[in-house]
């Protein structure tokens, strides 16, 4: 079988949610098919600047193919722009004057793409330029993994078509699903909740970890960038507070690059980036990890922790991290100052309550998050797929020209606010 | 703080987080959101005054600037004001002249306008006697303000340091009880004596307690004093739990979580 799995960025050495989500699924599929990974030159997820040269490459085993992007994203139009399409009625050739803005603008790619003699061309993040136009293009190949989160984004009516018209979606979480579902109709579409899995190591070394970053507190841990958009400013105000009420109470290690200030406070500990194997044995020493993100379609971060038997302290307005806290019954998650309090109180002092939850944490990713389940589940679709050759897909056309410029569209975020919202709990035993 | 007893293999996320949850609300009283919080301290800190902005010496800069700007001298208007004069023929002429005058202007609003002012005058005069008993509850108000922001300020400090003392206490009692951990493989927890079965246990342990009491004194070099494996294993299954290596792991929790323990 051949694959082709098409990403803005990629690289070993690319570390964004999605493209490593990418990464670990082309390396794990290549083993049994054919796999050539599409991307682009870029490396800067903000800028798109051409920093990679174009051409054939491996990486990691895989064979990489790269395509120069057109034109860098001007922050100030893509801003422009978002504001129209998002807060302002607005017409389906904003939409489309936005997603050019976006990027990473690289038609080189799409074309190539577009005669790519792969079975399935497996489609990351569907909100980027490549995305769209390359499922236009192979829709009766296109297999989308939409990383999409709760953001106006999705009720923009270009993706509709491009949602319905498709052969299959990969989902992320059953939240993902849902919000997908509302937002385009597409519940015909054939579709699974898989996720990813992780390279978790065998064996980690807690006690090394403290020795060499010289921690001999007890801690909780958050990995990831230090950015107000994952919600670390609301988890330093929440710390502090936690802190000066319990003196004698865990630390916060914060494991990541920073893009905000980080407070000065004698139990708040910054490590900057930290290699994989630093970064697993600092979870197993860690007490739990805590998620204060507003937006995930998925933590693998998260998932790590579950892998390494540590509970997790997840963010409840994400609806996907709640809802995987309470499917898997791994983790406690807080929507206000109390309950961060209340629930990491909870979490650290009471020993059987985070045993427990260390446990099933561990049960679920085994069952849910293991690479040969997620293999198993992306080859199961191909074949049926196969299976499945007289369901005709087709996108829908886009409307003429004049009526492209039709201010006709309500302002996504209105539509974003009408689509259901909370995690996917009737569906317990899945992931 | 909440407390969970976690005495079986599985644990309800949902469950546990309506327990916090309920908790709060009864912390609170009335189950107000996040936001409308703030927004309610916002509101307070808007109206209340805040003593540290006033001056402490206020009532006597009151007292100084008044004394610095005496109060203006009033006068009084009638009608006959603009005519008036202490020279009989000087008043008369003016008065005979004064429809001639009429001719030219009209002077009744001009009288009217600083009649009016005249008075306003004496009104204000009044007001100003009243403006220093103001600012003297004022100042009073302000005192007392201070008074109990520091006070507050007190009690918050002692309140804390009670509560920090309150969660040692709790994670201790906690610590102690997680040493005794219900396992599930293992005889079922200590269930409340019931019935006939609680007479049973308490003369049990009455007569335990006798025995104990007419036990003679030992001394020092009696072998019975000797303690060890074998006074560990006399012991209920409970108590030997505590020093078992399972106990001291995590999931025992047998030392409180302020003391850094090695978890890896």
């Amino acid at each position: 079988m051949k694959l082709a799995i098409a990403v803005q960025r990629y690289g070993a050495d690319i570390n964004g949610g999605a493209e490593l989500h990418a990464r670990y699924i082309a390396e794990r599929l290549a083993r049994r098919a054919d796999v050539e990974v599409v991307t682009t030159c870029a490396r800067d997820y903000v800028s798109w600047r051409n920093e990679l040269p174009p051409g054939v490459e491996t990486v990691n085993g895989v064979a990489v193919r790269r395509f120069p992007v057109r034109h860098e994203r001007v922050p100030r139009e893509f801003g422009r722009l978002s504001d129209r399409v998002f807060r302002h009625r607005h017409s389906l050739a904003d939409e489309l004057a936005w997603l050019r803005a976006e990027g990473p603008a690289s038609p080189d790619m799409v074309e190539y793409l577009a005669r790519t003699p792969a079975d399935y061309a497996v489609i990351f993040s569907y909100r980027y330029y490549h995305a769209w136009h390359a499922a236009r293009r192979l829709h009766q190949k296109a297999v989308l993994v939409p990383t999409a989160e709760r953001d106006p984004a999705i009720a923009l009516g270009i993706f509709g078509p491009i949602f319905r018209g498709i052969r299959a979606v990969m989902y992320n979480s059953h939240e993902e699903r849902a919000l997908i579902e509302a937002a385009t109709g597409n519940a015909a579409v054939p579709g699974v909740v898989v996720g990813v899995g992780s390279d978790v190591p065998a064996h980690t070394d807690g006690a090394r970890f403290r020795r060499a970053f010289r921690i001999d507190r007890p801690f909780a841990i958050y990995i990831g960038r230090v950015d107000e958009n994952k919600g670390c400013r609301e988890l330093f105000d929440y710390f502090i507070r936690y802190a000066a009420v319990f003196p004698r109470g865990l630390d916060l290690v914060l494991v990541g690059s920073a893009v905000m200030p980080i407070p000065d406070h004698t139990r708040v500990h910054h490590l900057g980036f930290l290699p994989d194997r630093d970064k697993f044995d600092a979870l197993a020493a860690a007490d739990l990890l805590i998620m204060p993100s507003y937006y995930e379609s998925l933590s693998m971060v998260a998932l790590e922790a579950w892998a390494l038997g540590r509970p997790v302290l997840a963010n409840g307005r994400c609806d996907v991290l709640k809802g995987q806290c309470i499917r898997s019954n791994a983790g406690l998650y807080y929507e206000s100052y109390e309950e961060f309090s209340e629930a990491l109180y909870a979490l650290e002092s009471n020993g059987p309550l985070h045993a427990r939850l260390g446990e099933n944490g561990r049960a679920f990713f085994r069952r849910h998050y293991a690479w040969p389940v997620i293999e198993q589940k992306y080859f199961e679709m191909f074949a049926r797929l196969d299976r499945e050759t007289t369901r005709s897909t087709a996108v829908e056309p886009l409307p003429g020209w004049l009526a492209r410029r039709r201010r006709s569209l309500p302002p996504a975020q209105d539509l974003l606010a009408g689509l259901p919202a909370g995690p996917a709990t009737g569906r317990r035993t899945a992931a | 703080m909440a407390d969970f007893s976690v005495r079986s293999d599985s644990v309800d996320v949902e469950q546990i987080m309506r327990q916090i949850r309920s908790r709060i609300r009864e912390r609170r009283g009335v189950d107000y959101t996040e936001e409308e919080i703030r927004e309610l301290a916002n509101v307070k800190l808007e109206k209340f005054l805040d003593p540290r902005s006033v001056r402490s010496d206020l009532l006597d800069q009151f007292r100084r600037t008044k004394a610095a700007m005496p109060a203006p001298q009033n006068f009084a208007f009638e009608e006959s004001t603009l005519y008036e004069t202490h020279r009989g023929i000087i008043r008369w002429i003016r008065k005979l002249l004064n429809p001639i005058l009429k001719l030219f202007f009209n002077p009744n609003p001009l009288i009217q306008a600083l009649h009016i002012q005249s008075e306003l005058n004496t009104r204000n005069a009044k007001r100003e006697e009243l403006d220093g008993l103001h600012f003297e509850v004022m100042h009073n108000l302000v005192i007392e303000l201070t008074r109990l922001g520091i006070e507050v300020k007190n009690l918050k400090m002692r309140i804390e340091a009670m509560s920090s003392r309150l969660d040692f206490d709790e994670r201790r009692a906690r610590a102690l009880e997680g040493v005794v951990m219900y396992r599930p493989g293992a005889a079922a927890p200590l269930q409340p004596p019931a019935g006939d079965n609680s007479r049973t246990i308490e003369s049990d342990q009455e007569r335990r307690s006798r025995r104990r009491r007419r036990r003679p004194r030992r001394r020092p070099g009696d072998r019975s004093d000797v303690q060890g494996p074998a006074a560990d294993a006399a012991a209920p299954a409970g108590e030997t739990d505590a020093h078992s290596p399972e106990a001291e792991s995590r999931g025992g929790h047998a030392e409180p979580p302020d003391t850094p323990p090695d978890r890896s």
